[in-house]
Protein backbone atom coordinates (compact mmCIF):
# COMPACT_ATOMS: atom_id res chain seq x y z
CA UNK A 1 0.00 0.00 0.00
CA UNK A 2 2.13 2.66 0.99
CA UNK A 3 0.36 4.86 3.05
CA UNK A 4 1.53 7.75 5.09
CA UNK A 5 -0.90 7.83 8.43
CA UNK A 6 -1.55 10.76 10.54
CA UNK A 7 -3.34 11.24 13.67
CA UNK A 8 -3.88 14.73 14.95
CA UNK A 9 -5.73 14.81 18.36
CA UNK A 10 -7.37 17.99 19.77
CA UNK A 11 -6.24 18.83 23.25
CA UNK A 12 -8.95 17.44 25.08
CA UNK A 13 -9.43 16.20 28.91
CA UNK A 14 -7.67 13.28 28.41
CA UNK A 15 -3.83 13.13 29.52
CA UNK A 16 -1.03 13.45 26.87
CA UNK A 17 -0.21 9.60 28.10
CA UNK A 18 -3.33 8.52 27.57
CA UNK A 19 -3.48 9.97 24.07
CA UNK A 20 -0.56 9.06 23.01
CA UNK A 21 -1.46 5.45 24.03
CA UNK A 22 -4.34 5.69 21.89
CA UNK A 23 -2.27 6.56 19.26
CA UNK A 24 -0.23 3.75 19.52
CA UNK A 25 -3.10 1.02 19.79
CA UNK A 26 -4.81 3.05 16.78
CA UNK A 27 -1.56 2.51 14.86
CA UNK A 28 -1.23 -0.81 15.79
CA UNK A 29 -4.65 -1.71 14.20
CA UNK A 30 -3.75 -0.21 11.17
CA UNK A 31 -0.21 -2.27 11.18
CA UNK A 32 -2.40 -5.15 11.71
CA UNK A 33 -4.73 -4.37 8.87
CA UNK A 34 -1.89 -4.01 6.69
CA UNK A 35 -0.43 -7.74 7.39
CA UNK A 36 -3.59 -8.96 6.81
CA UNK A 37 -4.80 -7.05 3.88
CA UNK A 38 -1.95 -6.17 1.86
CA UNK A 39 -1.55 -7.56 -1.55
CA UNK A 40 2.19 -6.45 -1.55
CA UNK A 41 2.84 -9.40 0.82
CA UNK A 42 2.67 -12.74 -0.32
CA UNK A 43 1.81 -14.09 2.78
CA UNK A 44 -0.77 -12.22 3.70
CA UNK A 45 -4.30 -13.62 4.18
CA UNK A 46 -5.25 -11.71 1.30
CA UNK A 47 -2.97 -12.81 -0.92
CA UNK A 48 -3.60 -16.53 0.26
CA UNK A 49 -7.09 -15.45 -0.48
CA UNK A 50 -6.19 -14.74 -3.65
CA UNK A 51 -4.08 -17.41 -4.79
CA UNK A 52 -6.89 -19.96 -3.39
CA UNK A 53 -3.98 -20.95 -0.20
CA UNK A 54 -7.04 -19.87 2.23
CA UNK A 55 -10.39 -20.25 2.37
CA UNK A 56 -12.86 -17.22 3.63
CA UNK A 57 -13.83 -19.14 6.38
CA UNK A 58 -10.22 -19.46 7.62
CA UNK A 59 -8.87 -16.21 7.39
CA UNK A 60 -9.20 -13.33 9.84
CA UNK A 61 -12.94 -12.23 10.27
CA UNK A 62 -11.54 -9.18 9.01
CA UNK A 63 -11.42 -10.58 5.46
CA UNK A 64 -15.05 -11.27 5.74
CA UNK A 65 -16.14 -7.85 7.22
CA UNK A 66 -14.27 -5.95 4.08
CA UNK A 67 -15.19 -8.06 1.24
CA UNK A 68 -18.82 -7.62 2.31
CA UNK A 69 -18.38 -4.01 2.51
CA UNK A 70 -16.99 -4.30 -0.94
CA UNK A 71 -20.03 -6.07 -2.45
CA UNK A 72 -22.05 -3.47 -0.85
CA UNK A 73 -20.05 -0.45 -2.71
CA UNK A 74 -20.29 -2.19 -5.58
CA UNK A 75 -23.85 -2.37 -6.01
CA UNK A 76 -24.94 0.99 -4.40
CA UNK A 77 -21.96 2.67 -7.36
CA UNK A 78 -23.98 0.97 -10.42
CA UNK A 79 -20.64 -1.16 -10.29
CA UNK A 80 -18.21 1.51 -10.61
CA UNK A 81 -16.49 0.60 -7.64
CA UNK A 82 -15.57 -3.58 -7.93
CA UNK A 83 -13.30 -5.20 -6.22
CA UNK A 84 -14.24 -8.35 -8.06
CA UNK A 85 -12.76 -7.22 -11.14
CA UNK A 86 -9.31 -7.09 -10.96
CA UNK A 87 -7.12 -9.59 -12.38
CA UNK A 88 -5.14 -11.78 -9.84
CA UNK A 89 -8.53 -12.21 -7.95
CA UNK A 90 -10.41 -9.85 -5.27
CA UNK A 91 -8.76 -6.85 -4.43
CA UNK A 92 -10.27 -4.52 -1.91
CA UNK A 93 -7.56 -2.21 -2.00
CA UNK A 94 -9.82 0.48 -2.97
CA UNK A 95 -11.76 0.38 -0.09
CA UNK A 96 -9.80 -0.80 2.97
CA UNK A 97 -7.60 1.99 3.61
CA UNK A 98 -10.59 3.83 4.64
CA UNK A 99 -11.83 1.40 5.99
CA UNK A 100 -9.34 0.90 8.33
CA UNK A 101 -8.56 4.39 9.22
CA UNK A 102 -12.10 4.83 9.86
CA UNK A 103 -11.95 1.74 12.55
CA UNK A 104 -8.26 3.66 13.82
CA UNK A 105 -10.64 6.57 14.49
CA UNK A 106 -13.31 4.44 16.43
CA UNK A 107 -10.25 3.01 18.68
CA UNK A 108 -9.42 7.02 19.44
CA UNK A 109 -13.25 7.59 20.05
CA UNK A 110 -13.64 4.82 22.53
CA UNK A 111 -10.42 6.06 24.34
CA UNK A 112 -12.01 9.01 25.09
CA UNK A 113 -11.24 11.28 22.08
CA UNK A 114 -13.56 13.67 21.40
CA UNK A 115 -11.90 15.61 18.88
CA UNK A 116 -9.78 13.78 16.13
CA UNK A 117 -8.63 13.42 12.57
CA UNK A 118 -7.03 9.89 10.86
CA UNK A 119 -5.74 11.00 7.83
CA UNK A 120 -4.12 8.38 5.87
CA UNK A 121 -2.73 8.96 2.65
CA UNK A 122 -5.37 12.07 1.98
CA UNK A 123 -8.20 9.69 3.29
CA UNK A 124 -9.70 11.11 5.85
CA UNK A 125 -11.34 10.13 8.77
CA UNK A 126 -13.11 12.53 11.31
CA UNK A 127 -14.58 13.04 14.39
CA UNK A 128 -16.40 16.32 16.78
CA UNK A 129 -14.86 19.70 15.56
CA UNK A 130 -11.46 21.08 15.41
CA UNK A 131 -10.42 23.62 18.27
CA UNK A 132 -11.38 26.24 15.93
CA UNK A 133 -15.04 25.66 16.19
CA UNK A 134 -17.08 24.53 13.37
CA UNK A 135 -16.14 21.63 10.71
CA UNK A 136 -13.01 20.25 9.71
CA UNK A 137 -11.56 22.50 6.82
CA UNK A 138 -9.76 19.93 4.20
CA UNK A 139 -7.83 21.04 0.75
CA UNK A 140 -8.44 19.24 -2.06
CA UNK A 141 -5.35 19.18 -3.57
CA UNK A 142 -5.48 20.20 -7.00
CA UNK A 143 -4.74 17.60 -9.85
CA UNK A 144 -2.13 19.14 -11.90
CA UNK A 145 -0.97 21.85 -10.06
CA UNK A 146 1.07 20.71 -7.25
CA UNK A 147 1.43 24.12 -5.74
CA UNK A 148 -2.24 24.74 -5.32
CA UNK A 149 -5.05 23.36 -3.65
CA UNK A 150 -8.59 22.94 -5.84
CA UNK A 151 -10.56 23.50 -3.21
CA UNK A 152 -11.60 23.50 0.59
CA UNK A 153 -14.49 21.81 1.66
CA UNK A 154 -15.69 21.55 5.59
CA UNK A 155 -16.10 18.05 6.12
CA UNK A 156 -18.15 16.21 8.74
CA UNK A 157 -16.69 12.82 9.32
CA UNK A 158 -14.65 11.41 5.92
CA UNK A 159 -13.95 12.79 2.71
CA UNK A 160 -11.58 10.81 -0.07
CA UNK A 161 -9.99 11.66 -2.71
CA UNK A 162 -8.90 9.89 -5.97
CA UNK A 163 -7.33 10.67 -9.30
CA UNK A 164 -4.10 10.93 -11.03
CA UNK A 165 -1.99 13.44 -9.87
CA UNK A 166 1.85 12.94 -11.02
CA UNK A 167 1.66 8.72 -11.69
CA UNK A 168 -0.56 9.64 -14.62
CA UNK A 169 -3.61 7.17 -15.75
CA UNK A 170 -3.35 4.15 -13.63
CA UNK A 171 -7.34 3.75 -12.77
CA UNK A 172 -8.66 0.23 -14.38
CA UNK A 173 -12.76 0.36 -15.76
CA UNK A 174 -14.42 -2.70 -14.34
CA UNK A 175 -16.86 -2.15 -16.52
CA UNK A 176 -15.35 -1.77 -19.80
CA UNK A 177 -16.92 1.63 -20.55
CA UNK A 178 -14.27 3.71 -20.44
CA UNK A 179 -15.30 7.58 -21.17
CA UNK A 180 -13.25 10.47 -20.16
CA UNK A 181 -12.02 10.18 -16.49
CA UNK A 182 -11.82 12.90 -14.40
CA UNK A 183 -8.50 14.24 -12.99
CA UNK A 184 -9.63 14.11 -9.38
CA UNK A 185 -12.77 13.01 -7.79
CA UNK A 186 -13.24 13.41 -3.93
CA UNK A 187 -16.40 12.48 -1.98
CA UNK A 188 -17.25 12.79 1.54
CA UNK A 189 -19.98 11.24 3.50
CA UNK A 190 -20.23 9.53 6.77
CA UNK A 191 -18.28 6.49 6.16
CA UNK A 192 -14.77 6.41 4.87
CA UNK A 193 -14.69 3.30 3.93
CA UNK A 194 -17.06 4.09 1.24
CA UNK A 195 -16.25 7.63 0.41
CA UNK A 196 -12.74 5.63 -0.47
CA UNK A 197 -15.17 3.26 -2.74
CA UNK A 198 -17.17 5.83 -4.54
CA UNK A 199 -14.06 8.10 -4.93
CA UNK A 200 -12.39 5.62 -6.92
CA UNK A 201 -16.09 4.89 -8.89
CA UNK A 202 -16.32 8.75 -9.57
CA UNK A 203 -12.82 8.87 -10.34
CA UNK A 204 -13.05 5.61 -13.20
CA UNK A 205 -16.41 5.87 -14.30
CA UNK A 206 -16.84 9.74 -14.78
CA UNK A 207 -19.51 12.17 -14.73
CA UNK A 208 -21.96 8.92 -15.06
CA UNK A 209 -20.41 7.52 -11.69
CA UNK A 210 -20.79 11.20 -10.46
CA UNK A 211 -24.33 10.92 -10.69
CA UNK A 212 -24.92 7.59 -9.18
CA UNK A 213 -23.30 9.20 -5.99
CA UNK A 214 -24.99 12.13 -5.91
CA UNK A 215 -28.29 10.00 -5.66
CA UNK A 216 -26.94 8.01 -2.37
CA UNK A 217 -28.13 9.52 0.64
CA UNK A 218 -25.50 11.86 2.33
CA UNK A 219 -22.93 11.25 0.52
CA UNK A 220 -21.14 13.92 -1.72
CA UNK A 221 -19.43 14.44 -4.26
CA UNK A 222 -16.64 16.90 -6.03
CA UNK A 223 -15.09 16.27 -9.28
CA UNK A 224 -12.73 18.32 -11.27
CA UNK A 225 -12.63 17.05 -15.15
CA UNK A 226 -9.46 16.14 -17.15
CA UNK A 227 -10.70 20.07 -19.19
CA UNK A 228 -10.13 21.61 -16.00
CA UNK A 229 -13.97 22.22 -15.27
CA UNK A 230 -15.63 21.18 -12.35
CA UNK A 231 -18.87 19.68 -10.24
CA UNK A 232 -20.32 19.56 -6.94
CA UNK A 233 -23.08 17.91 -5.12
CA UNK A 234 -25.78 20.33 -3.44
CA UNK A 235 -24.49 18.63 -0.15
CA UNK A 236 -20.30 19.43 -0.72
CA UNK A 237 -20.03 22.76 1.47
CA UNK A 238 -16.64 24.62 -0.22
CA UNK A 239 -14.69 27.06 1.90
CA UNK A 240 -12.99 29.11 -0.67
CA UNK A 241 -11.40 28.75 -4.16
CA UNK A 242 -8.02 27.73 -5.44
CA UNK A 243 -5.19 29.37 -3.01
CA UNK A 244 -2.54 29.39 -5.38
CA UNK A 245 -0.45 32.91 -5.52
CA UNK B 1 -0.78 18.55 26.52
CA UNK B 2 -2.21 20.61 24.08
CA UNK B 3 -1.77 20.31 20.08
CA UNK B 4 -1.68 21.55 16.94
CA UNK B 5 -4.15 24.82 16.52
CA UNK B 6 -2.74 26.79 13.84
CA UNK B 7 -3.75 26.44 10.13
CA UNK B 8 -1.02 24.82 8.74
CA UNK B 9 -2.72 21.68 7.70
CA UNK B 10 1.00 19.07 7.74
CA UNK B 11 1.60 20.14 11.64
CA UNK B 12 -1.53 19.30 12.25
CA UNK B 13 -0.26 16.30 14.38
CA UNK B 14 1.01 18.26 16.63
CA UNK B 15 4.40 17.83 18.92
CA UNK B 16 4.24 14.71 21.14
CA UNK B 17 1.30 13.66 19.23
CA UNK B 18 2.28 12.49 16.00
CA UNK B 19 1.87 8.79 15.23
CA UNK B 20 2.80 9.13 12.10
CA UNK B 21 3.15 4.95 10.52
CA UNK B 22 3.93 3.97 7.40
CA UNK B 23 2.33 0.70 6.07
CA UNK B 24 4.86 0.46 3.20
CA UNK B 25 5.16 -2.68 1.64
CA UNK B 26 7.39 -4.43 -1.32
CA UNK B 27 5.68 -3.52 -4.82
CA UNK B 28 6.91 -2.41 -7.99
CA UNK B 29 6.71 0.72 -10.18
CA UNK B 30 3.32 0.18 -10.46
CA UNK B 31 2.83 0.88 -6.84
CA UNK B 32 0.72 3.63 -6.70
CA UNK B 33 -2.00 5.04 -4.10
CA UNK B 34 -4.41 2.55 -2.77
CA UNK B 35 -6.81 3.17 -4.90
CA UNK B 36 -4.48 1.33 -7.18
CA UNK B 37 -6.97 -0.85 -9.54
CA UNK B 38 -4.08 -2.29 -12.10
CA UNK B 39 -2.85 -5.87 -11.41
CA UNK B 40 0.45 -5.69 -10.10
CA UNK B 41 3.55 -7.07 -11.16
CA UNK B 42 7.35 -6.60 -11.87
CA UNK B 43 10.23 -7.49 -8.81
CA UNK B 44 9.25 -6.42 -5.28
CA UNK B 45 11.28 -4.71 -3.44
CA UNK B 46 12.60 -4.94 0.21
CA UNK B 47 9.58 -3.91 2.65
CA UNK B 48 10.76 -0.01 4.23
CA UNK B 49 9.10 1.11 7.59
CA UNK B 50 8.34 4.60 8.75
CA UNK B 51 8.65 4.29 12.51
CA UNK B 52 5.43 4.89 14.49
CA UNK B 53 6.55 7.43 16.39
CA UNK B 54 8.27 10.75 16.06
CA UNK B 55 11.62 11.27 17.63
CA UNK B 56 11.64 13.43 20.41
CA UNK B 57 14.38 15.93 21.25
CA UNK B 58 15.61 18.74 19.72
CA UNK B 59 18.13 19.06 17.09
CA UNK B 60 22.05 17.66 18.05
CA UNK B 61 24.27 20.15 19.93
CA UNK B 62 27.89 20.58 19.10
CA UNK B 63 30.34 18.38 21.12
CA UNK B 64 32.17 19.75 23.82
CA UNK B 65 35.75 19.66 24.11
CA UNK B 66 37.81 17.30 25.54
CA UNK B 67 41.02 17.03 27.31
CA UNK B 68 42.33 20.23 28.40
CA UNK B 69 40.64 22.88 31.19
CA UNK B 70 37.15 22.12 30.37
CA UNK B 71 34.87 24.23 28.60
CA UNK B 72 31.73 24.48 27.61
CA UNK B 73 30.53 25.04 24.07
CA UNK B 74 27.37 26.69 23.41
CA UNK B 75 25.79 27.34 19.89
CA UNK B 76 26.29 30.82 18.73
CA UNK B 77 23.15 33.27 19.34
CA UNK B 78 21.55 33.32 16.14
CA UNK B 79 20.80 36.65 15.03
CA UNK B 80 17.39 37.89 15.38
CA UNK B 81 15.71 39.59 12.61
CA UNK B 82 12.62 41.44 13.40
CA UNK B 83 12.38 40.92 17.57
CA UNK B 84 11.56 36.87 16.14
CA UNK B 85 14.23 33.94 15.81
CA UNK B 86 14.54 31.60 13.20
CA UNK B 87 14.85 27.87 13.60
CA UNK B 88 15.66 25.47 11.41
CA UNK B 89 15.80 21.35 11.76
CA UNK B 90 16.30 18.32 9.08
CA UNK B 91 13.31 15.73 9.32
CA UNK B 92 13.64 12.16 9.71
CA UNK B 93 15.01 10.56 6.49
CA UNK B 94 12.08 9.05 5.03
CA UNK B 95 11.95 6.11 2.36
CA UNK B 96 9.61 5.85 -0.21
CA UNK B 97 9.33 3.38 -3.06
CA UNK B 98 11.90 4.79 -5.15
CA UNK B 99 14.31 6.31 -2.99
CA UNK B 100 14.58 8.66 0.62
CA UNK B 101 14.63 11.93 1.03
CA UNK B 102 14.98 14.23 3.90
CA UNK B 103 13.32 18.10 4.74
CA UNK B 104 15.10 20.96 6.51
CA UNK B 105 12.20 23.39 7.71
CA UNK B 106 12.97 26.57 8.83
CA UNK B 107 10.44 28.26 11.17
CA UNK B 108 10.31 31.90 12.20
CA UNK B 109 8.05 33.21 15.21
CA UNK B 110 4.61 31.01 13.82
CA UNK B 111 5.54 30.69 10.50
CA UNK B 112 7.04 27.90 7.96
CA UNK B 113 9.63 30.35 6.30
CA UNK B 114 12.18 27.57 4.69
CA UNK B 115 12.07 24.40 3.43
CA UNK B 116 14.70 22.32 1.51
CA UNK B 117 15.30 18.64 0.14
CA UNK B 118 18.15 17.51 1.65
CA UNK B 119 19.88 14.12 1.66
CA UNK B 120 17.33 12.80 -2.00
CA UNK B 121 18.21 9.64 -3.05
CA UNK B 122 16.61 7.98 -5.87
CA UNK B 123 16.40 4.43 -6.65
CA UNK B 124 16.75 5.38 -10.82
CA UNK B 125 16.50 8.40 -12.69
CA UNK B 126 13.21 8.53 -13.57
CA UNK B 127 11.88 9.01 -10.00
CA UNK B 128 15.18 11.40 -9.68
CA UNK B 129 13.34 13.39 -12.76
CA UNK B 130 10.42 13.31 -11.25
CA UNK B 131 11.83 14.36 -7.48
CA UNK B 132 13.51 17.64 -9.49
CA UNK B 133 9.69 18.17 -10.94
CA UNK B 134 7.49 17.69 -7.97
CA UNK B 135 9.39 18.73 -5.14
CA UNK B 136 10.07 22.27 -5.64
CA UNK B 137 6.49 21.92 -5.95
CA UNK B 138 5.60 20.56 -3.12
CA UNK B 139 7.31 23.30 -1.34
CA UNK B 140 5.05 26.18 -2.73
CA UNK B 141 2.21 23.96 -1.74
CA UNK B 142 3.42 23.16 1.94
CA UNK B 143 4.07 27.13 2.09
CA UNK B 144 0.42 27.59 0.48
CA UNK B 145 -1.12 25.41 2.28
CA UNK B 146 -0.30 27.75 5.35
CA UNK B 147 -2.08 30.95 4.33
CA UNK B 148 -5.37 28.50 3.79
CA UNK B 149 -5.95 27.54 6.98
CA UNK B 150 -6.79 23.95 6.22
CA UNK B 151 -7.06 21.01 9.13
CA UNK B 152 -5.93 18.28 6.63
CA UNK B 153 -5.45 17.84 2.69
CA UNK B 154 -6.44 14.76 0.94
CA UNK B 155 -5.36 13.71 -2.17
CA UNK B 156 -2.01 13.61 -1.04
CA UNK B 157 -0.10 11.58 -4.11
CA UNK B 158 2.87 8.84 -2.82
CA UNK B 159 6.22 10.90 -3.58
CA UNK B 160 4.86 13.78 -1.23
CA UNK B 161 4.21 11.25 1.53
CA UNK B 162 7.55 10.94 2.21
CA UNK B 163 8.14 15.14 1.69
CA UNK B 164 4.63 15.56 4.40
CA UNK B 165 6.36 13.20 6.98
CA UNK B 166 9.95 14.43 6.94
CA UNK B 167 8.10 18.11 7.09
CA UNK B 168 5.74 16.81 9.84
CA UNK B 169 9.10 15.24 11.72
CA UNK B 170 10.67 18.62 11.73
CA UNK B 171 8.23 20.35 12.95
CA UNK B 172 7.67 17.61 15.88
CA UNK B 173 11.73 18.46 16.21
CA UNK B 174 11.06 22.16 16.39
CA UNK B 175 7.73 22.10 18.86
CA UNK B 176 6.15 23.92 16.07
CA UNK B 177 2.81 24.90 16.83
Amino acid sequence: MGTVVTFHVEASHLSEANVREAIAEASKMMHRHDDIFSTWKQESPMSLLRRGELSLDDAPSEIAEVLALCAEARSLSGGWFDASSMPGGIDPTGLVKGWSAENALGLLKDAGVTSAMVNAGGDIACLGSPSTGGRWKIGIRHPWRADALACVLEVNDAVATSGEYERGRHLIDPIGRLGRQPAAATVTGPSLAFADAFATAVAVGGDEAFAIVASLDRYDAYLIRADGSEESTEGICLVNASADK
Amino acid sequence: MTVKRGPFALAAAAAGFVGALGLHASGSVTALTPKLSTPRSGPSTPATTIPSTSKGGSNSTPPTSKGGPTTTTHVPPVKKAKGTSSRSVTGSTYNYSYGQLAVRVTVTGAKITGLSVVGLQTAESYSQQIADQVIPMLRQEVLAAQSVRVNGISGASYTAEAYVSSVQSALNKLHFK
